[in-house]
């Protein structure tokens, strides 16, 4: 009876939603976490994501990697609708989850190649909790699958505007690019210089009329400073569910590295596999020739061999 | 023709259950399925009854179990439950002639793929060479368009309808080309670029919104390094400068040493000259003398000092050269002449001299340490 009063109020609830969507705000709250079994570089790659998100929720290592539909219930208890949870395997490969929670969609994604903030040496700096400008490649709008993880990225690293620990200002970017089939991800802060004074002392004479309309007649020059962290993304999978329901898509092109590192050792091993046949070979070669002391065939006696000669 | 309760009933309407049609569907397989087997004859025209007797009762009986089993069957034969399969039916007809063409041209490319890729079990007969060269894919191709789209549409802002300030992301209108992603710097450059063209356009459309955008100067909160981890960057920048300047000191240095070098070997070579060149004049001298010996009676002549005459006009005499005086420059660092003996001990000088003594100490004026006990109190 329960089920059944609750798909009918479910559904109710639904169709009041319908027209209350057309207002829809930015309302998003992330909960990061990860698995256990991360590698220090992994953590700090978290914290820093997560200073960098001022609506997100850090919270503490799940214990497990079998059933993270758990996930769900907890981004729920955290009153979260994204989750970016970092899977790691065997202590060395990271994979990032992200997923509306409690619906989906879900994106799996291999993470490489990544710096955190404190080894990169960047100079660059920015607030913390400041919305970033998110700036994405046109080539996300390509393909559905693509356009999925464009829209999770907006809502997970987009910084809504009444987040409660956001600052006012805007001094960060962040870059998303498609390349190789991955996702490249960059920081940078949003440096604004005015333009110098030797440069601009001719015209500051000429337009003394300029700076009384506005003040803004001289146009500040904006260079961008790295801050860090760098990492890159291989989206593998995406779920239909919130880390569940059937698989939607499937990169066929992304390699395992559990394959790559098996290939590199087969192919050690080959070499080895390799020697050794050439051994064999070798031994059966002088048995034909009837070199071997034991086994393979005799050796042909000659008229003209010593003991042939000499009998 | 089904009597339930209210609710079971509204929840199959809910569901978009039409027993009617429900019931005809199953009338009509059953028809089908009789026809066939009388096709395939032997069967006899009453068993064919009775079969469509068990159906019937069979569909009672779970028509009476209720709206739980059908679910369960909904679920399990698609993919989507109830309120999804609504919002797909929105969707399809929203974008009809869209994502049927876009379903066309996917399946199309897929089959295209699919004829591409190469299963594992035909690698295995090709040369080594020609393996490097193919990429295998074992995976079959999961590219779900509709369902993606679909997800897209559930869970997408509508940016185009929300102020620029609200959701902050800027797509480039071109797609960003990186020809080769090995290449560290043409690749950082043009994310660098796409970046910066983004700042760009969003900073005009915010500062037209009315947000503020620069922080200004007296304006303290916290950062996401903090000073620490800037100091720190500070200090390896420092470093690296000045390691960059040793090193090139270092280089100009070992330059120097080498051209240095070459300097005291045409010095030498020089000096070689000289001697051959002076013990040739002494030789033409001599030759020029040896006719003539009696009659000079020049007291120069009779010293020779026709050979220093000679010899002057090309050699410097040592004392005038200049250069590096080393037995002074050595004398000077480690001090020559006078006597070392008795050097540290007294003398009249040194017992003269009372700034060491104070009346105060000899008289024991100084404080006394206080007791063990009594220091021990004051801590």
């Amino acid at each position: 009876m329960a089920s059944v009063y609750k798909s009918l109020s479910k559904t109710n609830g639904h169709e009041k939603e319908g027209p209350a969507n057309g207002v829809k705000k930015n309302k998003q709250r992330v909960l990061i976490l990860s698995s256990r079994g991360i590698t220090y570089r992994h953590r700090h790659l978290l914290n820093d994501i997560a200073s960098l998100l001022p609506h997100s929720r850090k919270d503490a290592k799940l214990d497990t990697k079998s059933k993270l539909y758990q996930l769900n219930e907890l981004a729920e208890l955290y009153n979260c609708n994204n989750v970016f949870f970092f899977e790691a395997r065997k202590g060395k490969d990271l994979y990032l989850w992200m997923s509306k929670a409690p619906n989906g969609p879900t994106v799996k994604m291999h993470m490489q190649n990544l710096h955190t903030m404190e080894e990169l040496h960047f100079t660059g700096n920015c607030l913390k909790g400041s919305r970033p400008i998110l700036s994405f490649d046109a080539s996300f709008d390509k393909e559905p699958h693509l356009r999925v993880i464009k829209e999770l990225f907006l809502h997970i690293f987009g910084v809504p505007k009444g987040a409660r620990k956001a600052k006012p200002f805007i001094d960060h970017v962040m870059g998303f690019t498609l390349a190789d089939g991955k996702i490249w991800i960059r920081n940078y802060q949003i440096n604004e210089t005015e333009p110098s004074k030797a440069a601009t002392s001719d015209p500051a004479k000429a337009a003394p009329k300029e700076k009384g309309k506005g003040g803004k007649g001289r146009e500040t020059e904006v260079s961008l400073v790295e801050i860090g962290p760098r990492f890159v993304l291989t989206p593998i999978v995406i779920q239909e569910g919130s880390f569940g329901g059937p698989i939607i898509y499937e990169n066929k092109e992304f390699v395992s590295p559990n394959q790559v590192r098996s290939e590199i050792r087969l192919k050690k091993a080959g070499r080895y596999n390799a020697r050794a046949e050439q051994g064999i070979e070798r031994l059966a070669k002088k048995g034909e020739l009837g070199l071997r002391t034991s086994g393979g065939g005799k050796m042909k006696r000659d008229e003209l061999d010593t003991a042939e000669l000499f009998a | 023709m089904v009597t339930k309760s209210k609710l079971k009933m509204a929840l199959a309407a809910d569901k978009g259950v039409d027993y009617k049609k429900l019931h005809l569907k199953k009338k009509e397989k059953i028809a089908r399925k009789g026809k066939a087997k009388k096709h395939g004859g032997e069967v006899e025209p009453t068993n064919g009854k009775k079969v469509e007797e068990e159906w019937e009762d069979v569909e009672e009986e779970s028509n009476d179990e209720g709206v739980e089993l059908d679910e369960e069957e909904s679920g399990s034969e698609e993919e989507v439950d109830g309120p999804m399969k609504i919002d797909f039916a929105g969707i399809d007809e929203s974008d009809s002639d869209s994502s049927a063409g876009e379903n066309d041209q996917n399946n199309e490319e897929s089959d295209d793929e699919d004829e591409e890729d190469i299963p594992m079990s035909d690698l295995e007969d090709l040369d080594e060479e020609e393996k490097e060269d193919i990429i295998p894919h074992q995976r079959l191709t999961i590219n779900n368009t509709v369902a993606l789209t679909a997800a897209l549409k559930r869970i997408a802002l509508p940016i185009s309808k929300l102020p620029f300030s609200e959701h902050q992301s800027v797509t480039t209108s071109e797609p960003v080309s990186i020809p080769d992603v090995s290449d560290d710097l043409n690749r950082e450059l043009a994310f660098y670029a796409q970046s910066l063209s983004a700042v760009q356009e969003a900073r005009k459309s915010l500062k037209a919104e009315g947000v503020p955008f620069t922080r200004p100067t007296d304006y303290f909160a916290e950062m996401v390094k903090a000073d620490e981890h800037m100091a720190k960057i500070k200090a390896k920048l420092i470093d690296e400068a000045a390691s960059k300047k040793a090193s090139a000191e270092a280089r100009k240095q070992r330059e120097l040493k080498k051209f240095g070098k070459q300097v005291q070997v045409a010095k030498i070579q020089e000096r070689d000259k000289e001697r051959k060149q002076t013990m040739e004049k002494i030789k033409v001298l001599k030759r020029k003398r040896q006719g003539a010996d009696t009659e000079t009676t020049n007291e120069a002549d009779m010293f020779d000092v026709a050979v220093d005459d000679e010899i002057k006009d090309s050699k410097a005499s040592r004392k005038d050269r200049q250069g590096p005086n080393k037995r002074q420059k050595k004398d000077e660092k480690f001090g020559f002449g006078g006597k070392k003996r008795f050097k540290k001990s007294g003398d009249a000088m040194s017992s003269g001299d009372l700034r060491g003594f104070s009346s105060k100490k000899m008289k024991g004026g100084a404080k006394q340490r206080p007791g063990k006990a009594r220091r021990a109190g004051k801590r």
